[in-house]
Formats: C-alpha cells, structure tokens, sequence
C-alpha cells in the first residue's frame, strides 16, 4: 500500500469512527427509551392490577394500612357476595341480548346498505350517502334528548328494544363496509356477472366473503362498543330488572353502601368478557379501530 | 354494464330499507325534532309554544350554563393536548420494541381503552379512596400529611377526572400513532443516520412532519371526544352534594331535560354544542390540508 | 370511417355494425364495423387507448353500444345482459376469487346457474384435464403462479361451452419466457376447440402469431384487416406499417422523379436514386417510403449506386441476426442482417434497397 493511499484511508476512517461511535451511543439513549417505556407501561397496567388483586383480598384486608401487592389471604368470597346479592345474572343477560342484537343488526344493515350505496344505482344514493356523511358529525349525546322523546313516543323506554335503538346508528360502519367495497376490483364483478350472478349472489357470494376481515372486526368492535356502553342505557332504563351490566354496576355502590372489594368485583365481572373478546382478538380490534379513524381523518 | 334497471332499483330498495327506516327514525328526526325543539319551551315529553331565540338569550345569562362551558373547555384543555403528545412519546417507545414485548406492553396500554366507563370508575375511586385509596400513599405527603378527598375538593375535581380520562384512552392514541409510524419508511432513518442525524435530529425533521397528520387526526378526534365528556364526570361527581361547580356540557344537558324537565332549554344547549363540533371538524379538515399543501 | 372490406362468404358469428361509443362528450369510437368468421381467431390489435378493450366489452357487454347493433349467431344482443350472450372472457388480471378454491372459481358459473354440486364437480373435473389443472384443484389462487392462474381463468371461461371466447390482453401480466408458452397453449387449445376467439392486445408479436386474422385500430378506427401476412406485406397506411414488425419499419421522406409501369423513380436524402414499389396509379405531393430492416443491406461506401450512404452508429449483435443502426442524410436507419455480420460502429457504407419490398406513402399515411 502506498503512503498515498494509507493517508486516504485514514482520513476515511476518522469521521466513520466517531459514527460508529455516535451509534454506539445511540444505543444507550435506546436503552434508557426501553426502559422508560416498559416503566410507563408497568405504571399504566398498576391501575388494574391493583383493582383485580382487591377483589380477591378480604374486605377486613383492603383497608388495612399498608401496601400489599399480593392478598394475605385468597379469597373468592366478593364474587361470590355479587353473585348471590345483586342482580348480575340479569344484568349479564340483558347486557349479552342488547349488544348482541346491535351487532347483528348494525352488521347486516352496514353491509347491506355499504353494497348498495357501493355498486347499485338507485335514485336518491347521493342523497342517502350525504345524510350518513353528515349524521357522523352529530355527536349522539346531543341527540339525549329527543332520543327519548322518540323512543318514549314509541313506548319503548325501559324495554331492551329502547336500548338497542339508537345504537343502530352506526355511520362509521356504512362507511368502511362502502369504501372496502369500492375497492374490490372490477374485474371480479365483471367476471361474475358474466357467469350470471345477480347483485344477491354478488354480495354474498363474492363481495361479503372477500371482506370477512373487517366484517369480525367490525362486529367485534360494535359488540364492544355496545357492551360498555353507559349512556343511553342509563337514560333508557329505570327499572334495575331491565338494566345492563355497566349501568348495574354503578346501582350496587349506591345501594349497598361502600364495600370496596365487593363493588371492584363486580366492576371486574362487568369489564371482564370485553377484556377477553380483545385479548382473544387483539389483531381484529386494533385494525377495527384503526380502520374507523381512518374514516375520520 | 347492461343490467335491468328495475331489478337493480328493487334490490337497492331491499338492502336500504331497514337501514333508510332506522335512520329516519332514530336520526334525520331526533335532529330535525332538536331544532326545533330549542326554539320552545316544551318540558321533557310534551308539546311546547314557540319561544324563538328565547332559550338561546337564556343561556347566555346562565350562570350555569357558561360554568358547565368553561369547564369542558378546562377539561378539554386538560386532557386533548396532553394525551396527544404522550400517545406519541409512547408510540415511539413501543415502536422500538420487538416481537410479544411488543405485544405485551401495547396491551397494558390499551387495555384501559377496551373497559367499560363504569368499571373505570370503580377502579379509581378505589385508588383514589380518601381513607384507604392507595393513592394516599402519594397524595398525603403532598398535603402536609393530610388524607386528600380528591372528588370532593372541587379544584381537584376536573384535573383528578382528567388524569383518569387520559389513562383511559392513552391506548387509542398509542395505536393510532404506531400505526402511523409504521407507515414512514425505515430507509427514510437509514439515509438520515449515514447523513449524521442526531436522534432528536431525526425526530423533529423526519418524524413529526411525516407524522402530522395523524397528530392532527389525533387531536381532533380526542378533541370532539373530550366535548362530549360525561360518563367519568356524571359518576365521579355522585359524591358531591353541589355539584354544579364541576359540571360540563353534556351534564347540563342531562340535568335541564331531565331532572328539570326543561327540554326546550336543553335542546338549545345540544344544538349550541353540536354546532361547537361543527365548527372543530371544518377547522380540522382545513388545517389537515392546509399542512398537507406544504 | 371503416376500412377493410370483407369478401361476401359464410354469415359473420359475430358482428358489430356501424357502433359508436361515447362517454359524455368524449366520442372514443365512432361508426366502426366489424365481422368475426365463425371458428377464427381474431385479434384487435393497437397502442393503448386505441378502442380495442372498449369494443371486446361491447361485445361482451360489459359496456353499452352507444349508437349502432350487435350481432352474436345471427341474433342481435345489443340490448341483452352479459350473461345471455353465450360469450365468456378471460381478463388481464385474471379475477379468480381469491376466497375460493381453484375448481369453485371453474365451477363458478354453474353454481350460480343451480347446478348440483356433482355437476359442477365433474365439469370441473373435465376442464381441468385439458388445461392440466386436475392437482391444483383444491388449492387457492393465491398459491398459484401468473401461468397456472391464466389457466384457472381460461378453465373458468370453458367450463361455460361459450360460443365466443373473449380475450382481453390475457398474456400482459406474464414474464417474457411464460408469454412465449402460454402463446402456444392458446394456439393449441384454439386448435383443438375451435371455437370463435376474440383476443385483445397492443404486442404486435402475439397478434402475428396467434390470429387468423388482426384488426389494427387507431383512436377508435380500425385501421387495416387482414390476415397477420397480409398486414406484413401490404401495409395499407404508414400506422399499420409502423405497428406491425419488430424491429420497426424505417421511414423516411423522398421526391418523386418520374413515375413507371408500377413503380416510381425517387430521390432520396442525400441524393441517392431509387425505384420503389407503386401500386396506385398516381402519386403527388410530400411522399414517405418505408422498407423493413431486412430488407435493407449494407454495401461498400465505395458504391455510387447506393441510394443511400451513412455512417454506422451502433451495432446490435442477437446471435441469428444483427441489427445495424446507420446514421444517413435520411435519418437513423435499421438494417437487419441475418447471422453475424463483420460491422463496426464509424464504418461508413451504403446502403441497398430490396425495391419490391418498398412501401410508398402520400401525405395522408395511405399506401400508394
């Protein structure tokens, strides 16, 4: 090697050398990200944690003084005191019977209506689309009230059809049902109409199965939508019998007085089948969710 | 395409027909019948005379009114802000990680998001319990020793329901961020680290341009969100004998029409706070555009 | 403005007469006729944009005739649903339903039609034997390769016992080598079928080599009919000319001297004399000839009665041929050599013309 070409390289070598060692340093300030990050997220997760540990300690235990992370004693008995003493069991039910019928219901209408909107001509479809466009920038809680006057009109306060209704409205979902629709290539229906099919069998033969993604996904995230849902049901519903479970667990802390462990119980049974829909359906829920703020970006 | 006129009109009305009903019902009529009903003076359930803008003068005399005004905009200011740029902080930590770790911590983040408001409730009325919350433990140190009834000290009230609301619906944020994180390309960072970029470098010139607008998607979304707040503030404020101090828009909603049994005045109040969003939304789908030209 | 006459003989199986096509105010074709013989294979043939989809869908259609009639078998269909036509078509991107198996995807028109599942099944089965399919039957499209998918589509198509297949740009997604093939497997299916194709494509090659006969559109007019040689030979306009034959046609603008019993005495750039091919009876005005690369040959620049003279820019060695690329007072000229030819680039030469292989065009791009 020459000396021409070693005095090359080294002036080659110095500033990659202080780049490798700006990357070394970068994994530090990396590191100490990391770290932060899982401290945060531990933070965040202690809420729960620390709600569901509650339920399984005794009552006398929960307002000892001190902090245990663990119970001194396990115990069952607060699930068991709200299975006996409330109304849980119907409380699950309705809960189970509204959100199912608002799934179903909202699935097949958005699908139904998304098609239409999506691939037929009719008079009136830019009407029909203009109106959903706008009913998502109405927000239904200022809708409370002549919800109610309906509803009351109808004679369907206090009934599980009362709850169900407004939740019906579900523009989002049309939304993304249209736009995945619009999205299936030509071609595929072309194909098919050549073979004959009619818009029945397109929908339900090419359109819907082709977009059974985002049909779970969006059921599953109107389900749990429905299933928390607090507002209109407490609204809707006087009677304790008709009640849903989120609105149920709000009536135990007034009746019976202040138990903690008991009242967290109960707040976990009314959490819990949702925490498991999404556990089991992680991937379904976060592209739901990213799917419908899409909608609104 | 040649296709049968008639036949395509009568599917079309097949598969719109529940879902034009249902709309009619439970949508073009509620708005149309809240308008309307903000120029009466009707009670709850029942017809009423025609006011005209009566109802819109009294609510800007109303003490209470203008009360639960300025506290969404508190609360909002509390919470959008705030828990949009945390959400990004977030994101750019997990996006870091790999693999069930990811996993794992992007489910401690949101999980939160998928529990119903009243178990939320719950939950932090525990930690925040004034004899036996474990909160306590932080708080009391703080106040010279002395138990903090943080739901029953009005100045307490909104942060306190605030801080809850964003440990909330952090998740949401997180997701939506990470989402759009994924979408700028690696190579883009692999270019700026041969270019000799610092991390905060990379951050602020690659990272929040490319990322803006799902900052501002965020924000709006948060924004519109936090407007029609109730559920946390309606329970939390259970407590408190008067609990006006503390109210928010919605909840003077709720109270005129029924617990008063004002309808007319509180239909006024829905319409002021829908044009509110009205307004918010146009504005976003501007400055969404306006960034986007640049 | 139609071109192309058809000798009177057998009734067409498929006719389009004096159809126009407009999208607003756009008029993409406009009073064009056509007649497709029964058992031929047809290619309509063009650069992108020139009608050729548009008129296939029409057939099939797919798109609505705006003015003008549609006969398929001697009945007219123009006001009849895609489905009734007894056509079948095979598209560019295939559409196999990605959600069914690939013996569903076949079967697919029958299902729709009420047919038992055994039916479909045997059908199915049959199809596949002849586009050797039967171990791919119940996999998925998406596990398939370009070739395998194009012949799920082709089986989709049979499976239907069409009475005119439909063809559009179906070899365009493949990579050169499987294009090659899947021409081959088109020939021998229409071998064995005989049945009325009608294929779309801008790639001159498989026109040339699949078609009974091409129909060579320009912007919504059909520019020449007639069987691929015909074409070749006997160009009847400079588009045609220029479209048909890889690599291109070599044109460039020469006087007229003096005109002879069939040929014309002309002056090309540069000085050079040549005689060209003239079948019109006259010819006036600016005049372009054009003559295919191998029909050119490259002389000693010593000639002097080579028409024309240059200088050789780049050299282009295939291995069976050799493309020379000469630089001349009449442009950048292609001549094609067959074999090896001992060529460098700065040699200057003449150049020589086959003249029974010329082509003259006037000032509207008709041969002359």
């Amino acid at each position: 090697m020459s000396a021409g070409v070693e005095q090359l390289s080294a002036r080659i070598d110095a500033p990659v050398a202080r780049r490798l060692a700006r990357l070394r340093r970068f994994d530090r300030t990396g590191l100490i990200i990391t770290i932060g990050t899982l401290a945060l997220a531990i933070v965040w997760a202690f809420p729960l944690y620390w709600a569901v540990i509650t339920t399984f300690k005794h009552e006398y235990e929960t307002v000892k003084p001190g902090l245990r992370l663990w119970p001194e004693q396990f115990t069952f008995e607060n699930y068991a005191q709200v299975l006996v003493h409330t109304k849980i069991g119907i409380w699950y039910v309705n809960s189970i019977i509204t959100s199912t019928a608002v799934t179903v219901l909202v699935i097949i209408m958005a699908a139904g209506a998304g098609y239409a909107i999506s691939q037929l001509e009719f008079p009136g479809r830019r009407v029909f689309w203009w109106m959903i466009l706008a009913s998502f920038m109405v927000p239904i809680p200022a809708l409370i009230v002549t919800h109610y006057i309906v509803l009351s009109q109808l004679k369907l306060i206090n009934t599980l059809a009362g709850v169900v209704g407004p939740q019906l409205i579900a523009p989002v979902t049309v939304i993304i049902y249209k736009q995945f629709f619009d999205s299936v290539p030509k071609d595929f229906r072309e194909a098919a109409v050549i073979d004959g099919a009619n818009d029945w069998q397109l929908l339900f033969r090419i359109y819907l199965p082709m977009n059974w993604g985002i049909t779970t996904a969006l059921a599953i995230i109107t389900f749990i939508g429905a299933w928390n849902l607090f507002l209109w049901p407490f609204l809707a519903v006087s009677s304790e019998d008709k009640m849903n479970i989120t609105v149920g667990i709000t009536q135990v802390h007034d009746a019976f007085g202040v138990h903690y462990a008991r009242d967290l119980a109960v707040a976990m049974l009314a959490a819990l089948p949702v925490a498991l829909v999404y556990l089991m359906f992680q991937r379904r829920v976060t592209q739901a969710i990213m799917l419908s703020a899409g909608i609104k970006g | 395409m040649l296709r049968s006129r008639r036949a395509e009109r009568l599917t079309a009305a097949a598969l719109m027909a529940p879902f034009a009903v249902v709309y009619g019902v439970l949508f073009v009529y509620p708005t149309l019948k809240m308008v309307e009903l903000a120029f009466t003076n009707a009670p709850l359930i029942g017809p009423g005379a025609w006011v005209g803008f009566d109802n819109f003068r009294r609510l800007t005399v109303d003490r209470l009114f203008s009360t639960a005004f300025w506290n969404t905009l508190y609360f909002v200011a509390l919470t959008v802000a705030p828990s949009t740029l945390l959400g990004l902080v977030v994101a750019l930590g997990v996006n870091r990680l790999k693999g069930w770790l990811q996993s794992v911590v992007l489910a401690a983040f949101f999980l939160p998001y998928i529990l119903p408001v009243s178990c939320v409730f719950h939950m932090w009325n525990w930690m925040f319990d004034k004899d036996f919350g474990v909160l306590q433990y932080v708080l009391a140190p703080l106040n010279g020793g002395q138990h903090v009834s943080v739901f029953r000290t009005t100045p307490y009230f909104l942060p306190a329901v605030a801080f809850i609301t964003t440990w909330w619906l952090l998740g949401f944020n997180v997701l939506l961020f990470i989402a759009g994180l994924r979408n700028i390309s690696r190579e883009i960072y692999e270019a700026a680290e041969l270019d000799g970029a610092s991390r905060w470098t990379q951050f602020w010139r690659i990272t929040w341009p490319l990322i803006w607008p799902v900052t501002v998607l965020v924000f709006t979304i948060q924004l519109i969100l936090q407007f029609k707040i109730f559920d946390q503030v309606y329970l939390f404020a259970n407590f408190i004998v008067r609990y006006d101090p503390s109210m928010v828009m919605v909840e003077y909603i709720f109270k005129k029409a029924f617990q008063q049994n004002m309808g007319g005045l509180a239909a006024a109040a829905s319409v002021v706070l829908f044009a509110l969003i009205m307004i918010i939304s146009v504005l976003q789908y501007q400055l969404l555009r306006a960034r986007g030209r640049r | 403005m139609s071109a192309g006459a058809e000798a009177p003989g057998p009734a067409p199986h498929v006719e389009l007469r004096r159809v126009s096509k407009r999208y607003g105010a756009v008029t993409v074709i406009a009073d064009l006729s056509l007649a497709v013989e029964k058992g031929s294979f047809t290619a309509l043939l063009g650069p992108s944009g020139c009608g050729k989809s548009t008129l296939l869908r029409m057939i099939a259609g797919l798109e609505e005739i705006t003015t003008g009639q549609c006969f398929i078998g001697g009945l007219d269909v123009t006001e009849t649903p895609p489905a009734k036509r007894r056509v079948a078509m095979v598209f560019q991107s295939y559409a196999l339903y990605p959600h069914m198996t690939v013996r569903e995807n076949i079967a697919f028109s029958l299902s729709i039609a009420g047919a038992s599942r055994k039916v479909q099944n045997a059908r199915a089965l049959e199809v596949a034997h002849i586009l050797q399919l039967e171990a791919l039957l119940d996999r998925r499209p998406a596990e398939l390769s370009g070739g395998q998918r194009q012949r799920v589509a082709i089986g989709r198509a049979l499976v239907r016992e069409p009475e005119v297949f439909l063809f559009d740009e179906p070899l365009s997604n493949l990579d050169a080598k499987l294009r090659v093939q899947m021409r081959v497997e088109l020939a021998k299916l229409h071998a064995a079928l005989k049945t009325t194709m009608i294929y779309v494509t801008h790639d001159q090659i498989e026109a040339m080599t699949l078609a009974d006969r091409i129909v060579v559109l320009d912007r919504g007019n059909i520019a020449q009919v007639g069987s691929p040689l015909e074409l070749y030979n006997h160009p009847a306009n400079k588009f045609v000319a220029a479209f048909i034959g890889s690599p291109g046609m070599n044109f460039f603008e020469v006087k007229l001297d003096r005109i002879e019993a069939g040929a014309a005495q002309v002056v090309a750039p540069g000085g050079g004399v040549a005689r060209a091919r003239l079948r019109a009876g006259a010819a006036d005005g600016q005049l372009e000839l054009g003559v295919r690369p191998e029909h050119l040959a490259i002389l000693p620049f010593e000639r002097a009665d080579a028409p024309l003279k240059g200088k050789i820019a780049i050299v282009e060695r295939l291995g069976n041929a050799t493309l020379v690329h000469v630089d001349t007072p009449a442009g950048l000229l292609v001549v094609e050599a067959k074999g090896d030819v001992a060529a460098a680039p700065g040699a200057e030469v003449g150049l020589a013309l086959d003249e029974a292989q010329t082509h003259l065009f006037g000032a509207d791009g008709a041969a002359l």
